[in-house]
């Protein structure tokens, strides 16, 4: 069940991205099931080195995933599923996935997901799979600190709608980051200056996949923090319940 | 337990094979729809367990033989598959008329969850 001859609205740029992250997540899983096996029956002094090995691997394949999808979803390989979602739910279950990295890299995750908010219209594979995105930029950005760090995950309202955000407390993204990191859609191909490496994809994942569901990545300030969030419509079907 | 996986991948298939192994099962490994038939042909599986991206005839085609025999009509069978979970939800139907017992998109399972999947499946009821 291979999608090449279903890719028709995909240019040959993302045709071959889309393919090449296909590809990618076959030895990524292999190296993840690999280090599982030997997380499970090793000397205890390497079964933390395989559990690292598996945390990464299951990191980098979750983003590769993340971008495969919004290619499927731009080349409309996959259709969107748009229902009404509880954005409480939804932060809850991507801290779970976020907390075991968060916890290899010392960064402790906070959820905040707000008092009786409305459900949103949006695709919940989709949304979650941007806030992992973004969850591990924010989490790999603030483990380059030597400060004790925190990133949080919040939902709260604004005149606008419903935000749900990510906000850390070392590495704080304000408007430049979120442009360069724009820029990947090659226009500018600027690197993210705040980073020493490369989790700046993961920001340009999330901003892509938010993009499918008609809304976008912006710079958002909740209490004294800045981060990066995303602003999604209440669902109006569910108000008079 | 007798396990049949249909699984292209050879080293995805040994590691697979390792997991359930360690469960204290038995495990018949199959590249192919056909070859997976005739494997289950010589030994009924208690449980199978499918990749739908299979090189010549695909999973899905695999699937409607391999319950047009009635003997194999009540083994459970789980997708383990790469094919994304939201392609496969406009199918769910079809899916559970074919007694797919569960879906599991493989970047997101582990292999501890995939032994669970197969031990749930086989619970005596």
């Amino acid at each position: 069940m291979q999608h090449s001859g279903e890719r028709v609205c995909l240019g040959d740029q993302e045709q071959l991205f889309l393919s090449l992250a296909e590809q990618l997540t076959r030895p990524l899983l292999q190296i993840a099931q690999l280090a599982e096996l030997g997380a499970a029956d090793d000397l205890e002094t390497t079964r933390v080195h395989w559990t690292m090995a598996q945390l990464i691997s299951r990191s980098s394949l979750q983003l590769v995933e993340n971008y495969a999808l919004s290619l499927r979803l731009q080349g409309k390989v996959m259709p969107l599923s748009l229902e009404p979602i509880s954005l409480s739910s939804l932060l809850y279950d991507t801290a779970e996935v976020l907390q075991p990295l968060a916890q290899q890299y010392n960064v402790s995750l906070e959820l905040d997901p707000g008092s009786r908010m409305q459900p949103v219209l949006a695709d919940r594979t989709v949304l979650q799979a941007a806030m992992t995105s973004l969850g591990q930029v924010f989490i790999l950005g603030q483990a380059e600190y030597d400060e004790p760090s925190v990133v949080r995950l919040c939902a709260h309202r604004s005149r606008y709608g419903v935000v749900a955000g990510l906000y850390g407390t070392a590495l704080q993204l304000g408007r430049d980051d979120l442009r360069r990191a724009q820029g990947f859609r090659g226009r500018t191909r600027e690197p993210l200056q705040r980073f020493v490496s490369g989790p700046a994809a993961g920001v340009f994942v999330a901003d892509s996949l938010l993009s499918t569901l008609a809304t976008r990545l912006h710079v958002a300030r909740y209490h004294s923090l800045t981060g990066l969030a995303t602003t999604l419509q209440p669902s109006r079907q569910l108000q008079l319940v | 337990m007798q396990v049949l996986l249909i699984e292209p991948d050879r080293v995805q298939a040994r590691l697979i094979c390792e997991a359930l192994h360690r469960q204290g099962h038995v495990v018949a490994h199959a590249v192919t729809a056909q070859s997976a038939i005739q494997m289950a042909d010589a030994q009924t599986p208690n449980v199978v367990i499918l990749e739908l991206q299979l090189p010549r005839h695909n999973g899905v085609e695999f699937l409607y033989e391999f319950r047009s025999y009635p003997e194999w009509l009540k083994i459970p069978l789980i997708i383990h598959s790469f094919v994304p979970p939201q392609e496969l939800a406009q199918a769910t139907t079809a899916y559970q008329q074919l007694g797919v017992a569960k879906v599991l998109h493989k970047p997101e399972t582990d292999l501890i969850t995939l032994c669970g999947a197969v031990a749930g499946v086989v619970a005596p009821r």
